[in-house]
């Protein structure tokens, strides 16, 4: 703990915390899942997230209140049920895990245990949803376009036909708009858009 | 992805994002700004560091 709340940079800092708040959950049979902003930040170190980790339940079986602040209380946090100051940052639990995605869940094997990051490729579907509706939203088309990057880089897997899919789901519906930011970053990498093969 | 090569990998992703977008992108506010400025000093999180330091 002392080594978490010492630390000054906000991403390691975060996958620290994930990484102890999985080993501690999972003694008790529960998968803990990092997602939204902070699974970004993990995947893209896109300067991106704020000072709290953001997780969800695996497990959709209902978690006793009672057990969640003891589990937290092993680490000297403060407040809940569902949002605590911990190590000098903020860990909140959101409940179940909700994705559409068929691709595993990405596996880091953190400072002190398996942290599991949501989908990148429903992350990166996500936001470009949000990017668009319920209108313009620049921070996030930011976001999208540096998820884009990493991937087109090489430098995070990232399974381009189970984009297509969930930006064609009725859920998302975003097909031709992530073609579109795929394409752009595509170009100002240099690179081909694997969502547009035949340009 | 081990820890090690995780740490190693940060500097060439926050470059590859650089490439298309601003450096830091983290938002002006959310609905969790008042917890956050209280604890942060005014902020909305720590300081990113910069990439050369990565």
């Amino acid at each position: 703990m002392a080594d978490i709340s010492a630390d000054t940079d906000p991403t390691r800092k975060a996958a620290k915390l994930a990484s102890l708040c999985s080993a501690l959950f999972r003694e008790r049979g529960i998968e803990l899942v990092v997602v939204g902003d902070s699974a970004i930040e993990l995947l893209t170190e896109g300067a991106y997230t704020s000072g709290d980790v953001d997780l969800c339940r695996l497990t959709p079986d209902p978690l006793p209140l009672r057990e969640r602040q003891e589990i937290m209380g092993r680490l000297g946090a403060k407040g809940g049920p569902r949002s605590w100051q911990v190590a000098g940052g903020f860990v909140d639990l959101l409940g179940p895990l909700e994705s559409l995605a068929r691709t595993p869940l990405r596996k880091l094997q953190g400072a002190f245990d398996v942290i599991q990051l949501a989908q990148p490729e429903e992350l990166l579907v996500e936001r470009v949803l949000v990017s668009i509706y319920p209108q313009p939203h620049p921070p996030a088309r930011d976001c999208a376009k540096k998820l884009a990057a990493v991937a087109l880089g090489g430098a995070m897997e990232l399974d381009w036909k189970e984009v297509r899919r969930l930006a064609s789901r009725p859920e998302y519906g975003i097909l031709t708009a992530c073609k579109a930011l795929v394409r752009e970053v595509a170009n100002e990498l240099k690179t081909k858009s694997p969502l547009d093969p035949n340009r | 992805m081990s820890w090690e090569d995780w740490l190693k990998g940060r500097r060439w992703r926050r470059e590859l994002g650089n490439r298309v977008a601003p450096e830091v992108i983290r938002r002006s506010r959310s609905s969790s700004d008042r917890r956050l400025r209280k604890l942060f000093k005014g902020r909305r999180g720590l300081p990113f560091s910069p990439t050369d330091k990565l």
